[in-house]
């Protein structure tokens, strides 16, 4: 199958044999590049100011994040615009055994991965037996539909006023671990998250999702059975959300649904994995970093136009860059030439 | 008695509202494939158009929707040709990102232009009312639903009976066989943007009429719309017409008799089921789905 998908689609640089031949980030180099980059993120905070850190940390956060998007809508090519369901979901999950029932934590934690793991796999049930824009609006309808779930059940939640983290004084649970603590908590978690993407970017289960990306009844018929593929994404990506918001929720310490289950949390996600590069491994980290380093550039120095440029941005790396960074790249090492215009002239009528 | 007789009469002159407000909507994710993301900010920048005119030369926001139909209609020409036209053979989430982008320009610029504080076009008569028994039913509101309605059934009379409109259902169903057939496809598009553009700028008059806007009500239109669009089913004017209807009932009667917005959440569940159970929309015809995509 691996060579089917390369003799369709030689851009592409999936797999072992595909990333040798095209000899960009790959390889022994991109390895160390990874190794460098790692050991620079763990040295830096001691060098850096408390405001550096929470920027850093946030970015961490949003690798994460496009990571998990990454999952079902890059490999799997169900574009989920929900996912901050599970973020929200962990947040309160999270905020609730710390608050209520005096959980540390380190067990809230793992308890909110659980919970997104089990409302990915019971919604996914439904709905990922839809397809395109109708998944892609079950998936908004679903988070829309959860934060007023969350914004009405005020007896646990704390409805609209929020909840607040116990984080200082003797009713904290948990000591508050401060910027460099979160900041090595969300590098940690940007980690494991790629570190799952590589896994499965390189197993049968990311071959069959990538299939199912490229013809769901085709995939069917190879004999990958569709709906444990296409579930399993969905609870991956639910689980590392869902780590997100737990660890963003005690981070933050007073929550509210407005906020948690914000839908522009879900089309940053969308934006960086798929600016970066959506069903490659680097691209979303490319794309998380740079848009958070970007969009944090242009608040200190744009302070009224910000969000406008950030929209400019937007649209321009979409028409231009449709491919993502990492395929335009890959592309252009192969076949020594780097045009926007053809990207322009490639999907236009 | 009284109070459910009013929540039903004013959930219905909303509805018909709202059913001009998705119209254009569902007719360019029918035609086009594209969900556009930025369609509420075409709702609020045809009343600020409206309210514009209205504050600087008294024009009367009825007359006024006319201005800001013209307005969107040109503005959405604009945006498709230029943006749209760019990535109309991309996979469909890359349309979803670039109207996002677009709707954040859009909604800043309005802010930077206009502030971000709630507006409304003040007229001297639209909130004198008429009263049927206990039932209260402003000029206004029923002058905007009487425009929406014959607005929407407009356009299905253009859509089934005009050359053009016949073209657009064509490229709607088979974009490739319609081009083989004479059709200009990029223009047709863009046509079909610019009609659902100006619909919302219309709507976005009466809107400004009826009730406050603000750049940030604009999420909330999309919002709307969708949940419009799937429940009368893509592309299909009737059934925007029906599903405003139904969403203006339903959120008039929740806000009369529950607490709270689980209003809101009851209209995205019923959205999140009706997609499940029946995705071609109460009223939809499934021919746009099967259509082939090149």
């Amino acid at each position: 199958m691996a060579t089917d998908t390369q003799a369709e689609k030689p851009a592409s640089a999936e797999g072992p044999g595909g990333a040798r031949r095209l000899g960009f980030l790959s390889g022994r180099a991109g390895w160390a590049a990874a190794a460098v980059a790692l050991l620079v993120f763990i040295a830096l905070p001691t060098q850096l100011y408390g405001s550096q850190q929470r920027t850093l940390a946030a970015a961490f956060m949003f690798v994460a994040l496009a990571q998990g998007w990454n999952l079902i809508g890059g490999f799997a090519g169900y574009p989920s615009f929900g996912n901050v369901v599970f973020f929200g979901l962990g947040g309160y999950t999270t905020a609730i055994l710390m608050a209520k029932a005096g959980a540390s934590f380190y067990v809230a934690l793992p308890a909110a991965a659980l919970v997104g793991l089990g409302f990915a796999a019971l919604m996914g049930v439904p709905v990922l037996r839809l397809r395109g824009h109708y998944f892609a609006i079950a998936t908004l309808g679903v988070a829309e539909g959860m934060r007023e779930v969350v914004l009405n059940l005020d007896g646990l939640t704390g409805g609209g006023s929020g909840l607040t983290v116990p984080a200082v004084g003797i009713e904290a649970t948990t000591s508050y671990p401060g910027n460099a603590g979160f900041y090595y908590m969300f590098l940690a978690l940007a980690v494991l998250a790629t570190a799952v993407v590589l896994w499965v970017s390189r197993s049968r289960f990311g071959y069959g999702l990538r299939a199912i990306n490229q013809d769901e009844d085709a995939a069917a018929a190879m004999g990958i059975d569709t709906t444990r593929a296409k579930i399993g994404a969905f609870a991956l990506a639910g689980v590392i959300t869902s780590l997100a918001g737990a660890m963003y929720a005690f981070q933050q310490v007073s929550i509210y649904p407005a906020r948690l289950f914000d839908v522009q949390f879900t089309l940053l996600m969308v934006v960086m994995a798929v600016i970066g590069g959506s069903g490659t491994v680097v691209g979303p980290v490319l794309g998380a970093l740079g848009l958070t380093f970007l969009s944090e550039y242009l608040r200190d120095n744009l302070t009224d136009y910000h969000t406008l440029v950030f929209g400019v941005i937007i649209v321009a790396a979409v028409i231009l860059l449709p491919q993502g960074l990492v395929r335009f790249v890959q592309e252009g090492w192969r076949t020594r030439r780097f045009s926007l215009l053809d990207n322009v002239r490639a999907y236009r009528l | 008695m009284t109070e459910f007789l009013q929540a039903t009469v004013y959930g219905l002159l909303q509805g018909g509202l709202l059913a001009l407000v998705a119209v254009g909507f569902s007719l360019v994710w029918g035609v086009m494939n594209v969900v556009n993301l930025a369609h509420g900010t075409f709702v609020v920048l045809g009343s600020y158009v409206a309210w514009q005119l209205n504050k600087s030369a008294g024009v009367d926001p009825f007359l006024g929707m006319f201005a800001a139909a013209a307005c969107l209609f040109v503005a959405g020409y604009a945006v498709h040709m230029l943006l749209i036209n760019q990535v109309i053979k991309a996979p469909i989430w890359m349309t979803l990102l670039l109207t996002f982008g677009l709707e954040l320009v859009l909604i800043n610029a309005m802010v930077l232009l206009f502030s971000g504080d709630f507006r409304s076009i003040e007229t001297g008569w639209a909130g004198d009312a008429i009263a049927l028994g206990d039932v209260r039913i402003p000029y206004g509101r029923l002058a905007g639903f009487l425009v929406a309605v014959g607005l929407t059934l407009a356009l299905v009379a253009f859509m089934s009976r005009t050359r053009l409109g016949l073209a657009i259902k064509a490229t709607g169903m088979d974009r490739d066989a319609a081009r083989l057939m004479g059709i200009r496809a990029r223009r047709v598009y863009a046509i079909t943007f610019a009609i659902a553009a100006a619909m919302a700028g219309a709507a976005g008059a009466i809107v400004g009429t009826v009730g406050t806007f603000s750049p940030a009500s604009a999420p909330a239109f999309t919002l709307q719309s969708f949940v419009i669009a799937v429940l009368g089913g893509l592309g299909n004017m009737w059934g925007a017409l029906a599903g405003g209807l139904v969403l203006g009932l339903v959120q008039s009667w929740g806000g009369q008799y529950l607490s709270g917005t689980l209003v809101t959440a009851i209209a995205f569940g019923v959205l999140v089921a009706v997609l499940i159970v029946r995705p071609a929309g109460l009223l939809g015809k499934p021919y746009y789905e099967a259509r082939v995509e090149t």
